[in-house]
């Protein structure tokens, strides 16, 4: 019975370690993937900054003053277009 | 000796303990002093008890929630507003995020050398800072919209008071192009105009909640209520094509420039769809950079003219009345009308280049006033009442936008046979430029009507019947003829692509009156003709340089849009076109009429 005892008693010890750790671990595992969270919703956001950023830096209009300013470009017209007929999609037709 | 020991204890037990079997320790103590500190260590021991039973059952939620205070923490999480993005899905508002940054006055503390260099960080002069610190309060606001880059660096300098709360700003890439259909959000990121305004229930996002423990070096361990994600808002897809709406807009901006006009607009629509491809004003804004405006600027550059401001059609309606003339079979496209100048009512009628008879189709190449009244004082007022009121006039455009006008078209019972004439070549009424576009998709639809809107729409659209398709045809046939030679818009002839349309001129009312001196240009059509794909309408409003009719002015901007807009929709050019492909003829690559026509 005594013996019985110590058994039980030794389990219950090594149960609450065991217990502490575990809870130990999962706040820690919480806390990690807490940050990854707010690291992806930081990251999204830098996402979105940088693609309208990006897309602000090629707007028409500033693309079509870089190239009629730097680059001597002018629109293109009909005029200065080759039409080309699609030998493959006539037959098809 | 143990006799001796057991007596000492009783000869002193009378009247005090022995502690110690050695005299020499033993004192004298009275026993009520250890049966007082016995009674004491029990009250000692009966108060922790009741202050145990009082913390653990009496005040035990009070207790509860102070200890939540400390390890919970709740707080939302914002949700960001929806994004609007073009029909190719380019974007053109999003959300980014930013700071709002707060300065704790009682806190604040910095060296010349911090706050020289939070200022640079902050875009502020110190002129502008100190006057934020002048005030009782105990935290101010320093800064919104403040992006992630500039405070990560602000936090490293070390100033003592500063505290940042995160939030979304909005972007605008397309900027100044696309401000007036886009529009702007106040500082809260509520809609205030345009499509920011008129989608404000689905762009705006609902903000979640999150309620967390931490222990005690801050870490997150766990949730404390179920987490509420954020809602985002939903993203808005227009009918909109950045490319063609900056066509338009630069095209209508250069155009105002030239002729140092005071506004001008554009708006093109997709006739097969109804969808607005562009809408655009000039003069415009930057719809981040509005607060650099002051008041009066700022109404003006915010003015959507092509869905607010109303004006008298002009020549633009004598289609329609020709139109209905020749569905009613009063008249055929070559039947001859006495064009001799006539008087309604005591008021003559008459035109700029006159002509004692013209046919139908004539009278619209010729914009004849005359022509035009003739053909409508044969009608009944209701018939013509009827008509405009189907092509949309005097009606709201059922269209998603705020602020689009209704124009004005009076009932017909009030009309009197003056108005009725007037009414032919569009005088006494009011429409906008939307309107008069949409309009003129009755005759590019082969007689039907469609509805317009800003959203991208996939599938051809049911338009609805005003006209039967011969008789659009037919008109359609005398539009071409006003750009061709002995028309009045030779100058809207674009390359390669046929078009018809038809100009117009009107005084610019000045207050309930007209202005002797001040016009309003605009001109209407559709390419190409065959099977009309798009209809253009372009207004420039008091030109003061280089003529003042529409066939001088927003003509030469219909071609231009018209030409890259069928070019990015991939239509091809319907007629022959000379080539310029040689370097030294491309430097002068203006409308050739020899070349196709």
């Amino acid at each position: 019975m005594k013996r019985l005892h110590v058994v039980l008693l030794l389990a219950l010890i090594f149960s609450c370690l065991a217990l502490v750790q575990t809870s130990y671990e999962s706040r820690r595992l919480f806390d990690e993937t807490n940050r990854a969270r707010n690291e992806l919703a930081r990251l999204d956001a830098e996402a979105q900054r940088l693609e309208a950023e990006r897309q602000a830096q090629a707007t028409h209009l500033r693309v079509e003053k870089l190239a009629r300013e730097k680059l001597a470009m002018r629109t293109v017209t009909p005029a200065v277009t080759h039409f080309v007929v699609d030998a493959a999609a006539e037959a098809g037709k | 000796m143990i006799a001796a020991r057991r007596r000492v204890p009783s000869a002193v037990s009378a009247r005090s303990l022995a502690y110690a079997s050695s005299p020499l320790l033993a004192s004298k103590t009275p026993p009520w002093r250890s049966r007082f500190l016995v009674v004491m260590v029990a009250l000692g021991f009966l108060a922790l008890l009741g202050r145990a039973v009082y913390v653990q059952i009496v005040a035990s939620d009070f207790y509860l929630a102070q200890g939540e205070r400390r390890f919970v923490h709740t707080y939302d999480v914002p949700a960001s507003r929806g994004r609007i993005i073009d029909r190719n899905g380019l974007i053109l508002a999003t959300s980014v995020a930013s700071n709002t940054v707060y300065l704790n006055l009682k806190q604040y503390s910095a060296t010349p050398q911090q706050r020289r260099e939070l200022l640079r960080l902050l875009g502020m002069s110190g002129t502008e800072f100190d006057e934020r610190l002048d005030t009782r309060l105990t935290e101010v606001v320093l800064k919104r919209q403040l992006g992630d880059d500039a405070w990560r660096q602000i936090r490293a300098l070390g100033v003592k008071g500063l505290r940042a709360e995160p939030g979304y700003t909005r972007s605008y890439p397309e900027g100044e192009a696309a401000a007036h259909v886009v529009g702007f959000t106040d500082i809260r990121e509520r809609g205030q105009e345009g499509v920011e305004l008129a989608f404000e229930k689905d762009l705006e996002g609902r903000d979640g909640q999150r309620g967390i423990m931490r222990d005690g070096v801050g870490r997150v361990i766990d949730d404390y209520i179920e987490a509420i994600d954020p809602e985002h808002g939903r993203e808005i897809q227009l009918s909109i094509d950045t490319k063609v709406q900056f066509f338009a807009y630069q095209r209508v901006r250069d155009a105002v420039l030239e002729h140092k006009a005071k506004a001008g607009s554009a708006v093109v629509i997709d006739v097969v769809t109804g969808e607005v491809l562009a809408l655009a004003n000039y003069p415009s804004y930057q719809p981040a950079q509005r607060g650099s405006l002051n008041r009066g600027q700022f109404s003006d550059a915010a003015r959507n003219r092509a869905l607010t401001d109303v004006f008298e059609p002009g020549s633009v309606m004598k289609p329609f009345v020709a139109a209905w003339a020749l569905e009613s079979r009063r008249v055929r496209p070559n039947t001859v009308i006495n064009t001799s100048s006539f008087s309604v009512g005591g008021k003559p009628i008459r035109d700029t280049h006159p002509h004692d008879a013209m046919t139908v189709a004539e009278i619209i190449q010729r914009s004849s006033n005359i022509g035009a009244a003739r053909l409508a004082m044969q009608m009944e007022p209701r018939e013509l009442w009827e008509l405009y009121s189907n092509v949309g006039f005097g009606q709201r455009p059922q269209i998603e936008f705020p602020g689009a006008v209704s124009g004005r078209l009076r009932p017909y019972k009030n009309w009197k046979p003056v108005d009725q004439s007037r009414l032919a070549f569009g005088y006494g009424l009011s429409a906008s430029l939307l309107q008069m576009a949409r309009a003129y998709t009755v005759f590019a639809r082969d007689g039907e009507i469609v509805p317009v809107t800003m959203l991208r729409q996939e599938q051809p659209v049911q338009g609805v019947r005003v006209l039967s398709p011969q008789v659009a045809r037919d008109v359609r046939k005398m539009l071409q003829l006003v750009t061709e030679t002995g028309g009045t818009a030779t100058r809207a002839q674009a390359l390669g692509y046929s078009v018809g349309g038809k100009t117009g001129t009107a005084y610019a009312q000045d207050g309930a009156d007209y202005a002797g001196n001040k016009y309003r240009a605009w001109f209407v059509g559709m390419a190409p003709m065959t099977q009309p794909r798009v209809v253009v309408a372009v207004m420039i409003d008091q030109p003061s340089v280089g003529g003042h009719f529409g066939g001088d002015v927003a003509a030469p901007v219909f071609s231009q849009v018209v030409q890259q807009t069928l070019r990015l929709l991939g239509v091809p050019p319907d007629l022959e076109v000379r080539r310029q492909i040689v370097a030294e003829s491309v430097a002068q690559a203006a409308p050739d009429p020899a070349g196709g026509r």
